[in-house]
């Protein structure tokens, strides 16, 4: 890819003479540098978990964020530029605010996600005279879990705002051997008990540092309480369980 | 200044200041019920047909369904009312009054034009305050007549005529098929198709006609010549099982109490 | 039950002859009566179809009852162009949603819509008393009672429009059981709310001017929308 390099990756709405749009192809390679975040879907609800790069003694680990709450019944992990995902999550909370609002009902989470990928395709100039408010596009990509009508769902975005829907999926620098393992250890029965252990065992295999429940998030989502963050404690009895 | 002594016919004005004072204050005065109505009337060969709806309405609530709009006034005149209910009763009645005194008097039938003189003359007084657009018809020694008279006082003679919120409706029918010497049948026929003009199509007329021919000597009043808006029948009934309404437990102490302390004698 | 307080500066009687002095008035009654009643898996919708200005009939045929979705239905009474435009307003917002979100809008989702849609023009309403009437999620008859400016309230049975005040005790005593001592409760059959739905409407024909010509019947359950067209007094 990067032999191929040329003055057609300067501009986000320029296309390669290959069809290529090299910004947005940077921008997900962006994500394979970030911290590795895995979700696994479940009949009873979602796991998500993610590693957290404490790079130092003196960093506080619980000032890193990296799975958010977008309503009650959808949440979020990030692996990229973290720091883009706060523009994104903000669309995705008003838009699920919105939507109860103008319906007292909660957002689909395939409507959530479909809200998410709009906006991260508004990078460049803007059309037809509109203000552009985006120059290049999010460096990161979502892992968003959800629970409605059509039962517990994850998906995954990227930064070309395109999405697909998985059964269990890992993004960031860990990712492709994550997806491998997941891949082998998945089953379509899998329990809520044995997603949290799988997710960490993944975790733990594809982390530099040895896991711990300081330097790992895992939070799950069912229908019954909607969107919850693992304690420490809770943490370590999965930790226990491993 | 209050006159010492009450007058003995007429209206009486002590409320008028009182009610303007009130009026100003915004406090509403009672609206009296009016009947948005149609009545026709039409000359024919050898007479005239008068014609009504039976619809009384107060605001949009049918108040009656089948009252009686064509008022007697003697034995060869009868006399269509709409407006101000009140009105119209008490203005017939007046002049029925009024015209059988008459003809105790004079020993005569009384004309169409005294009637509608009278009419007139006691609508005009009172500046269209009483609330009465008449269409009176009858026929005297000089034939059949057919008058339309306004509430504030004015006349129209003509060979047919319409009042009335159904007025326009009835009028329609006049207009695009009235002609000069009709038969007595003819004549019914189109004075009942007038007058259905005026209850399908204005809100203020509905259920039946009622209708009056008079001719020389005659009169033939056909109260509810058509039954056009038949109620239908229910879906299911209504009575309700005994017992269901509340009512305080009686006191079996009082009624003997009641009657030994009343004193029924007087 | 109903907040009309917040709708002082909307006409509520008929105004006669109101164009024939005053200035411009944006509003005008044009009549009519809608009900609605829920059963526990069913609900039934009427209104009648006749439209009226004053002491004139518009129309002896201009439907005040429609269907937004295949569980839910509107019914309509006030001014006739602001129904209408509220109507395709909901249907907009149905089309919309059912693209955007790949399935139907549920009753309480089109409820809560509704009463949105009417508050967005708080100050210039929509001067309509709508009946929104279906099943909700579990299946039960949903009846939705709203004001011009958006207020909403859930209700079990419901008169709306010029007959409202003829019906509304009607029901009260014929649904809801008011002053009957012994009164069971509960939903009524299917059967016996259609004949009161009708009787409503040929007993409402017969005493307000405003009320008649024909009547638009709703049934709406599991299998979908059942629509009855029956006639009524034309007088």
């Amino acid at each position: 890819m990067f032999l191929t390099r040329s003055e057609y990756d300067r501009g986000v709405n320029t296309f390669s003479p290959e069809g290529r749009l090299f910004q947005v192809e940077y921008a997900i390679e962006a994500i394979k540098l970030g911290s590795t975040a895995i979700g696994i879907r479940t009949n009873e609800g979602v796991i998500l978990a993610v590693e957290k790069r404490v790079t130092s003694p003196l960093l506080v680990a619980d000032s890193i964020e990296k799975i958010l709450e977008i309503d009650r019944h959808v949440a979020c992990a990030m692996s990229g530029l973290t720091a883009d995902s706060r523009t994104m999550i903000e669309h995705a909370r008003v838009e699920a605010q919105n939507h109860t609002f103008a319906y007292e009902e909660p957002i689909p989470v395939e409507s959530v996600t479909q809200a998410v990928c709009d906006l991260a395709l508004r990078f460049g100039e803007g059309a037809d005279g509109q203000e552009s408010t985006m120059s290049r596009p999010f460096g990161v990509a979502l892992l968003i879990a959800g629970v409605d009508e059509r039962g517990p769902q994850l998906y995954n975005t990227d930064p070309s705002g395109t999405f697909w829907r998985y059964e269990a999926k890992a993004i960031g620098a860990g990712s492709e051997g994550a997806q491998t393992e997941l891949q082998e250890q998945y089953h379509r029965d899998i329990t809520m008990g044995e997603a949290e252990v799988l997710a960490l065992k993944v975790l733990k295999q594809v982390m530099e540092e040895k896991l711990s429940n300081t330097n790992v998030q895992l939070a799950r989502v069912t229908q019954e309480t909607g969107y919850t963050i693992y304690t420490k404690d809770e943490l370590q009895s999965v930790i226990s369980r491993m | 200044m209050a006159p010492l002594v009450e007058p003995s016919a007429g209206f009486k004005f002590d409320n008028v200041k009182r009610n303007q004072l009130l009026g100003d204050k915004g406090y509403k005065l009672p609206t009296a019920t009016k009947t948005g109505t149609t009545i026709v009337g039409l000359i024919f060969k050898d007479g005239l047909v008068l014609g009504a709806d039976t619809r009384a309405t107060a605001g949009p609530i049918v108040a009656d369904k089948n009252c009686e709009k064509i008022h007697y006034l003697a034995p060869n005149m009868y006399c269509c009312g709409a407006g101000t209910a009140a009105d119209t009763e008490f203005t017939t009645n007046m002049i029925s009054s009024q015209l059988a005194l008459h003809s105790l008097n004079t020993g005569r039938e009384p004309r169409v034009v005294t009637a509608m003189t009278m009419l007139k003359q006691h609508l005009f007084k009172y500046h269209g305050h009483i609330g009465a657009a008449l269409v009176l018809g009858g026929y005297d020694s000089t034939g059949p007549h057919l008058f339309t008279v306004y509430p504030h006082g004015s006349t129209d003679k003509l060979p047919y005529v319409t009042m009335g919120s159904g007025s326009l409706a009835a009028m329609s029918v006049f207009e695009s098929r009235w002609r000069p010497g009709m038969s007595r049948d003819e004549g019914v026929e189109m004075v009942k198709e007038a007058i259905e003009a005026g209850i399908f199509n204005d809100l203020g007329s509905g259920s039946n006609v009622d209708v009056c021919v008079i001719t020389k000597g005659n009169v033939e009043y056909l109260r509810n010549y058509a039954r056009p808006n038949e109620r239908v029948e229910k879906e299911q009934s209504y009575r309700f099982r005994k017992g269901v309404t509340e009512f305080y437990a009686p006191r079996a102490a009082r009624r003997g109490q009641d009657s030994a302390e009343m004193d029924t004698s007087a | 039950m109903m907040d009309y307080a917040s709708m002082q500066f909307a006409p509520t009687e008929v105004p006669v002859e109101h164009h024939s002095h005053g200035g411009w008035e944006p509003y005008v009654d044009n009549g009519g009566t809608s009900l609605a009643i829920a059963g526990k898996d069913f609900v039934i919708v009427a209104a009648d179809a006749r439209q009226s200005d004053g002491y004139s009939i518009n129309s002896r045929y201009d439907p005040k009852a429609f269907v937004l979705s295949n569980q839910t239905v509107i019914a309509t009474t006030g001014y006739a162009a602001d129904a209408k435009r509220l109507v395709e307003v909901m249907e907009q917002n149905a089309q919309t949603y059912f693209h955007k979100h790949d399935r139907a809008m549920g009753t309480t989702a089109m409820a809560q819509l509704m009463s949105n849609t009417l508050y967005y023009k708080r100050f210039f309403p929509y001067y309509v008393f709508p009946i929104l009437a279906g099943l909700d999620k579990e299946g039960n008859g949903a009846v939705f009672s709203y004001d011009p400016v958006g207020n909403m309230e859930r209700v079990v049975y419901l008169a709306c429009g010029s007959a409202s005040a003829l019906v509304q005790p009607f029901l009260d005593n014929q649904v809801g059981g008011a002053n009957q001592r012994g009164h069971e409760g509960g939903f009524l059959d299917r059967a016996t709310a259609r004949k009161i739905a009708i009787d409503a409407f040929t007993s409402a024909t017969e005493r307000d001017i405003h009320t008649g010509d024909w009547l638009d019947l709703f049934t709406i359950d599991r299998t979908g929308i059942h629509r009855e067209k029956r006639e009524l007094k034309h007088d």
